[in-house]
């Protein structure tokens, strides 16, 4: 089933069908009234419905400044008509709160910081996503991806062997390079637990390849996990099921707790970033995460500046950069990504606005991960993007997390930008010096 | 480890050079220590795609296009996966097993060291086999697998076949549990966290009903209650204990009732005493602040970042907590915190009554031996779990100084 204009995936439409009134009005009273609290509250009732936040949404930029898609216009379609309505909602009007929620929303946090009272639309969608995963009216394919996650602790349905296999088999193709380069599988008490998303062993291994000459490359006491608790995404922390998001997070950490490790290094991932760091570890309880989390971003910045790794000649193809939501504006690594640039690239152009006032790529907060169905409608939604990136003039457009990637991939075909899109660790790979570092020399 | 009795407590240091072995081989691994010290292992590189297992400086026979997954077993027995023409299998002190696998992994042993145990996959079909016999079948997919004490196996399976992002196949369950390789006829959306008792006559496991329902398995019965959700139940005596998120906090039941009073932030790792009269748990009472409950009594410290696992002794009158607070790792022992701080602690031991406990830790790179919260060896390159004696009164220490391995009985 495709969706059109007025109908959504199979999923969706199929759960609408099953539902009855009664269900939908105690499951919206129920999220409402008992898993909210003083900050919802203080939210809708501090909302003046002034509009500053409409120019910040890349959705109501995209269509024209239609006020459906301004942030507080989507609140209004959503949460005050199920709060007004006292739960009870329609079936077509869930099926809007659907795409609003899940098709209309990246939940980037852009509108928080031009909202006079800072207030957190994107919690109130992630509400509205809660209320939807509770209803089993979530879109087809990120729920197939929370459901392998509940089931194999990772999004991709990778099977145990074939994770192992994969890293071994990046290990031996690493070694045409450096001839004893090793990727330690459960070293315990590495210095570092090195951690990626699923769809790096299931269609990009040469990230993991990347990874493990870097490390080799700057002398790191390191290891990867070969047990489940190795994928540090979480689309569950998206689709609002919190129970699998908290089970996520718990193997992630204990992994690195059993493996002994002092802190955990993750990949060019955002979302998995703010998963580990901020959502997944306090539903369990874990008021900070356990352990040193370090976006690779970072891990870059320190390997540069420690003279770890070196750069035998800067990059020399004019690139820009795209600030990820969740390490800049939610993490404030804005600067420290310019800094790598600037080590590594010699020509470099800002995109505008940037940093944190950056737009978002236009597939994060699990939009991209609702799938095929979803791609034309995306593609109208990010045309603020696509201008964006267009008058940068750049060749190459850098972004450090893997949904921006492949949003931005998809920006780039669909609006014939004509640039290579890259991880940073792409870059630096390209251009450093394979050697193993030594300290002193 | 009542064998421990009959290791060398007498001969105060035995040295093997390790450091010659980088001279030897292109490149050499890890090293491991079997608890009795008396070995040291390490998977070396000695040719391209040529790998051998070096033990005390001598090779196993045999050598293998890959090898990982070297570990040193209770028994003092090590094994490890190695691979040749394609094929995968066990190798146990030398030995290989008869079987050989598509791909292997998830070695396991029993307590006692008698029974070992790994996951495999032949032909894209996945099994558990213990002691070099394989389950009769084989599945689409598995996860948890688990090995009882007896050397009984468990695992959650998949038995009905499922699509590409076919989540109305999902719904309905296509997992069960299989013990030693059969399931009954219960399906359910997920299952996760075996556990057996300890004759691993009985099994329990935390499941998923629909979208939102959590409960417990007991042998397939599900249990009345749900749950918001449902982490490892463990056998505690004849009943099985579960901690579950009741009510918007977490909470222990027993055999389907309520069973612990307080509620708690999270509640998690059950750990019942050896007699099974009491039981003990990783707890937050709060948000953010972790310590352990035992019989639902709380010890009057609590860490911010983690509490990372429990211990209790044989005799059950000492429980010790790993914890981290404050970015340092540190011990406690009956709800008192060691003054050791350090940048990570491994995994202590103790004798009958807990009177002595020993622990290895890392301070900037160097490995140390704490024995009561007092430093007695180190520092240390590498190094493997201290072990105390069962009267007490010597520590086992097993690390590698200046390229020399050293098994060193410490007395006290």
């Amino acid at each position: 089933m495709n969706p059109t204009e007025n109908t959504l995936d199979q999923a969706v439409e199929e759960g609408l069908e099953r539902l009855t009134q009664e269900r939908i009005t105690r499951t919206v009273n129920q999220v409402l009234e008992k898993e909210t609290g003083a900050r919802f509250t203080a939210y809708v009732e501090t909302c003046m419905r002034c509009g500053l936040c409409a120019d910040a949404c890349s959705f109501f930029l995209s269509n024209d400044r239609d006020p459906n898609r301004m942030p507080a216009g989507k609140v209004k379609q959503t949460v005050w008509e199920m709060l007004e309505k006292k739960g009870r909602v329609s079936k077509d009007f869930l099926r809007r709160a659907v795409r609003i929620a899940h098709l209309e929303c990246n939940v980037c946090r852009r509108c928080s910081m031009y909202c006079p009272f800072g207030i957190d639309i994107a919690y109130m969608m992630l509400l509205v996503r809660r209320i939807i995963h509770k209803l089993e009216i979530t879109p087809l394919y990120i729920q197939d991806t929370v459901n392998s996650h509940s089931a194999t602790l990772n999004q991709m349905w990778v099977k145990e062997d074939e994770w192992i296999d994969t890293l071994q088999w990046q290990e031996e193709d690493a070694r045409e390079e450096f001839e004893d380069l090793r990727i330690p599988l459960d070293k315990p008490g590495a210095d570092i637990m090195y951690s990626v998303i699923a769809p790096e062993p299931k269609f990009q291994a040469g990230l993991i390849y990347q990874a493990a000459v870097i490390m080799h490359a700057a002398g790191m006491n390191w290891t990867m996990p070969s047990r489940p608790g190795w994928d540090n995404s979480n689309m569950a922390m998206f689709t609002g099921d919190n129970e699998i998001s908290g089970r996520i997070a718990r193997a992630f950490y204990e992994t690195a707790a059993d493996l002994n490790v002092r802190r955990i290094v993750m990949g060019e991932c955002g979302h998995a970033f703010r998963s580990v760091y901020d959502v997944g570890n306090r539903w369990d309880a874990w008021a900070m995460p356990p352990f040193e989390v370090v976006h690779a971003l970072e891990f870059y910045h320190e390997l540069l500046t420690q003279g770890r790794i070196t750069i035998t000649e800067k990059y020399g193809k004019k690139v820009t950069l795209h600030d990820p939501c969740n390490v800049s504006r939610g993490r404030g690594l804005h600067d420290m990504a310019r800094e790598v640039v600037g080590m590594t690239c010699s020509d470099f152009v800002e995109m505008t606005p940037n940093r944190e006032h950056n737009y978002c790529c236009g597939a994060g907060g699990g939009v991209i991960n609702c799938g095929p169905p979803y791609k034309g409608e995306r593609m109208v939604n990010n045309r603020v993007k696509a201008e964006q990136l267009r008058d940068t003039g750049a060749q190459v457009l850098i972004a450090p997390c893997h949904n921006c990637h492949s949003g931005l991939e998809d920006i780039v075909h669909h609006y014939e930008l004509n640039m290579e899109v890259k991880f940073l660790g792409d870059i630096i790979y390209e251009t450093m010096e394979k050697r193993v570092y030594t300290p002193g020399v | 480890m009542e064998e421990k009795h009959t290791w060398d407590w007498r001969t105060e240091l035995k040295e093997i050079p390790v450091s010659e072995w980088t001279s030897r081989y292109n490149w050499v691994e890890d090293p491991c220590m079997t608890p009795d010290g008396e070995s040291v292992a390490a998977i070396v590189n000695l040719d391209e795609m040529a790998f051998g297992i070096c033990v005390n400086g001598e090779l196993w026979d045999g050598e293998h296009e890959k090898a990982w997954h070297l570990v040193a077993l209770p028994g003092n027995r090590i094994a490890a996966a190695v691979c040749r023409d394609e094929e995968w299998s066990l190798v146990v002190d030398g030995q290989a097993w008869e079987n050989q696998f598509d791909f292997i992994w998830n070695l396991s042993a029993t307590p006692d060291g008698k029974h070992i145990s790994i996951a495999f996959q032949k032909d894209m079909e996945y099994g558990m086999a213990v002691d070099d016999t394989c389950w009769e079948e084989s599945f689409e997919n598995m996860t948890g697998m688990t090995l009882g004490d007896t050397g009984k196996t468990a695992a959650v399976v998949q038995v009905a076949p499922m699509a590409a992002a076919d989540i109305n196949a999902f719904a309905k369950g296509v997992f069960a549990v299989a013990q030693d390789g059969r399931f009954g006829e219960e399906r359910f959306l997920n299952a996760w966290d075996i556990s057996f008792d300890a004759t691993c006559d009985n099994l329990a496991w935390a499941v998923r009903l629909d979208r939102e329902q959590y409960s417990v398995a007991v042998n397939g019965t599900v249990w009345d209650s749900r749950f918001q959700q449902v982490w490892q139940p463990v056998f505690c005596g004849d009943a099985v204990v579960a901690p579950v998120r009741y009510q918007g906090q977490w909470r222990l039941f027993m055999n389907d009732e309520p069973f612990w009073l307080n509620g708690y932030a999270n509640l998690w790792r059950l750990k019942p005493s050896a007699d099974g009269r009491h039981l003990a748990a990783i707890v937050a009472q709060e948000f953010g602040r972790w310590t352990v409950a035992e019989d639902d009594q709380v010890w009057p410290v609590t860490w911010d970042t983690m509490v990372r696992d429990i211990y209790y002794s044989d005799d059950k009158d000492t429980l010790l907590a790993v914890f981290k607070d404050c970015g340092a790792w540190g011990l406690a022992r009956n709800g008192t915190a060691w003054n050791l701080r350090c940048d990570k602690i491994f995994t202590p031991d103790m004798n009958r009554d807990g009177s002595v406990v020993a622990v290895g830790f890392e301070n900037e790179g160097q490995f140390f031996v704490a024995v009561n919260d007092q430093v007695i060896a180190g520092p240390y390159e590498a190094m493997g779990d201290p072990v105390v004696n069962p009267e007490g009164d010597k520590v086992l220490v097993k690390g590698i100084k200046n390229g020399v391995y050293r098994r060193q009985v410490v007395t006290l």
